[in-house]
């Protein structure tokens, strides 16, 4: 009996719990749907499942609706970001947890605060300087901005870390007579490698959904990134909802299929910045 | 050497872009080179005659409010309903958390549809409930745009704050909370007294970093409304994208003034509170 009241107490609170899930979970599993379904269908009734699995319009969105040009750009751009950033990231990390020097704590302030600069502050002059360089409307020029952003939120991650290795080690390796260089790629990188991992994800994701650089530095269509990709289409074809959600599941599916079997270390990356 | 190229990267692309918007908001900039001084014509054209600004602040400061607020508090809840060991916990953890790795984008998008007048989800369950009546286009009415995308944005980013709670929970010492369940303190008054004052580092932290969020809000505003209808839902920055790229003026001074007034606006709210809040910790322990 009393194993039924408490189940009883209990069900408002289970029932928010489920009901939380299906907002959160569902809007997805609902585009999933819709993008194998045809825009007629959809319309017919928004919130069936798919009948007739129309997997044709993911080639059709890849080739006809451009998403495959705008795929690739947004890989390119963010796969290089990302290896750049990790590698200057990771050298200026292993220099401010391992060196002492003069002008250290100025340099490490300056860096770091680069973390509270509001993206408005950089839009405009970013754009001038773009402008000035040749580099306005290239994925060149988005990508070494996508470094520059996320530099600062690298190096804090990655310099808490570092500084965490024991200095015996690097005491060792100098007695070994490993230069500076074979110090920081056969000590600190391999030791270092599950926070790397960490900064490489919450880069990854960050920069794979970013949208205010991308839509003040490109302009062609051909050099489109996804975000501004789906957002172009939109505007276009407001209409033709299935098409949209197959554009949609192209630019989450990457995302969800990492998730899926790395949710632990996607959600340690995102939340790698807050909390330390 | 090692810390060369971070550097020399930084010192082009960060610093000397924020030196030249503050060069610029004394300017007024149109293509061609053509760059005239102006002194403190932008900020005093800001202050004094520009309602659209205003109208961009008040609702960027309802945002904010309301939207940290209720983020913070909705992150604890949902942390606090994982907490109490209820069964499947991880499932429900990792699909709570989906929403925060998706773009602004697809997110938007998303949204517009549940909102729909004649076919979002809202709406149908509302005229299925009998509330036909209150169904209304949630985007392209001036009273509840701003709410609609606030609500969106919320749905985004709980799940960051719940984790970030959760974790912070598991690292409560356990013997603190057992002596509470000893006193038989009801379980409202164990929240109130024992786990917000041990959560302060952590409050504080997620209130600052949703009020940087919300201060800057864009991506979300212009995928879902684009700052319409009727300026509801302009934001401080989706008006300084419109000023420099889509109005016909051409001129960047202006933008660079506005950015350059609200970054230095978020700075000192962002001191402000990590001081305060952060002195009231030292008083308490």
């Amino acid at each position: 009996m009393a194993q039924w009241l408490a189940y009883l107490r209990r069900t408002p609170f289970l029932l928010f719990i489920v009901l939380y899930t299906i907002a959160t979970g569902g809007p997805f599993l609902w585009v999933a749907c819709m993008s194998l379904r045809t825009t007629p269908e959809i319309f017919a009734n928004p919130y069936d499942l798919p009948t007739h699995l129309h997997w044709d319009k993911f080639a059709d969105a890849w080739t006809t609706s451009n998403y495959g040009t705008y795929f690739w750009n947004s890989t390119i751009v963010v796969v290089t970001a990302v290896a750049l950033v990790t590698v200057i990231g990771a050298m200026a990390a292993h220099c401010l947890a391992r060196y002492r020097f003069r002008g250290r704590r100025v340099l490490r302030f300056l860096i770091l605060s680069g973390m509270v600069v509001p993206p408005q502050l950089l839009i405009l002059s970013l754009f001038q300087i773009m402008l000035d360089y040749r580099l306005y409307n290239s994925l060149t020029g988005l990508m070494i901005v996508y470094v520059a952003t996320q530099l600062a939120m690298t190096v804090y991650i990655l310099e808490g870390f570092f500084a965490q290795i024991p200095q015996d080690l690097f005491d060792a390796a100098r007695m070994d007579g490993y230069s500076d260089f074979e110090i920081f790629w056969r000590i600190t990188l391999p030791i270092g490698l599950a926070a790397i991992f960490t900064a490489v994800t919450l880069n990854f994701i960050i920069l794979w959904n970013e949208f205010l650089y991308a839509v003040v530095l490109l302009t062609d269509d051909s050099k489109r990134t996804l975000p501004l990709g789906i957002m172009h289409f939109m505007g276009g074809h407001q209409l033709d909802v299935g098409m949209i959600a197959t554009g949609l599941m192209i630019a989450i599916l990457p995302v969800i299929l990492l998730y899926a079997f790395f949710s632990e270390t996607m959600i340690r990356g995102m939340t790698a910045g807050a909390v330390r | 050497m090692f810390l060369a190229p971070a550097l020399v990267i930084y010192v082009a692309f960060i610093v000397y872009p924020v030196l030249r918007t503050f060069y610029n908001s004394v300017h007024v900039i149109k293509p061609h080179n053509v760059t005239e001084f102006v002194g403190v014509a932008n900020f005093a054209t800001l202050f004094k005659t520009d309602p659209v600004f205003w109208k961009a602040v008040g609702n960027t400061a309802i945002f904010t409010v309301v939207g940290t607020i209720a983020d913070v508090a909705g992150g604890l809840l949902l942390a606090l309903c994982l907490f109490v060991r209820v069964s499947f916990a991880r499932v429900w953890r990792v699909v709570w958390f989906t929403p925060v790795l998706m773009s602004y984008v697809v997110v938007g998008i998303i949204w517009v549809w549940i909102y729909d007048y004649d076919w979002g989800v809202v709406n149908i369950v509302l005229r299925w409930l009998g509330l036909g009546t209150s169904a209304h286009s949630w985007l392209g009415n001036p009273t509840t745009a701003l709410w609609a995308v606030l609500v969106t944005h919320l749905w985004k980013w709980l799940g960051f704050n719940m984790i970030i709670f959760l974790a912070a929970l598991y690292a409560l010492p356990t013997e603190v909370l057992g002596a509470a369940e000893l006193d038989n303190c009801g379980w409202v008054a164990k929240l109130v007294y024992v786990i917000i004052p041990m959560l302060r580092p952590t409050l504080v932290n997620l209130l600052v970093l949703s009020f940087i969020g919300k201060m800057m809000i864009f991506d979300l505003v212009w995928v879902m409304t684009g700052g319409g209808p009727l300026w509801s839902t302009e934001t401080v920055s989706t008006y300084v994208y419109k000023r420099a790229f889509d109005w016909n003026t051409f001129d960047l001074g202006y933008p660079s003034a506005i950015a350059v007034v609200w970054s230095l606006i978020i700075l000192i709210f962002v001191a402000l509170m990590t001081r305060f809040l952060s002195q009231r910790d030292k008083l308490e322990f």
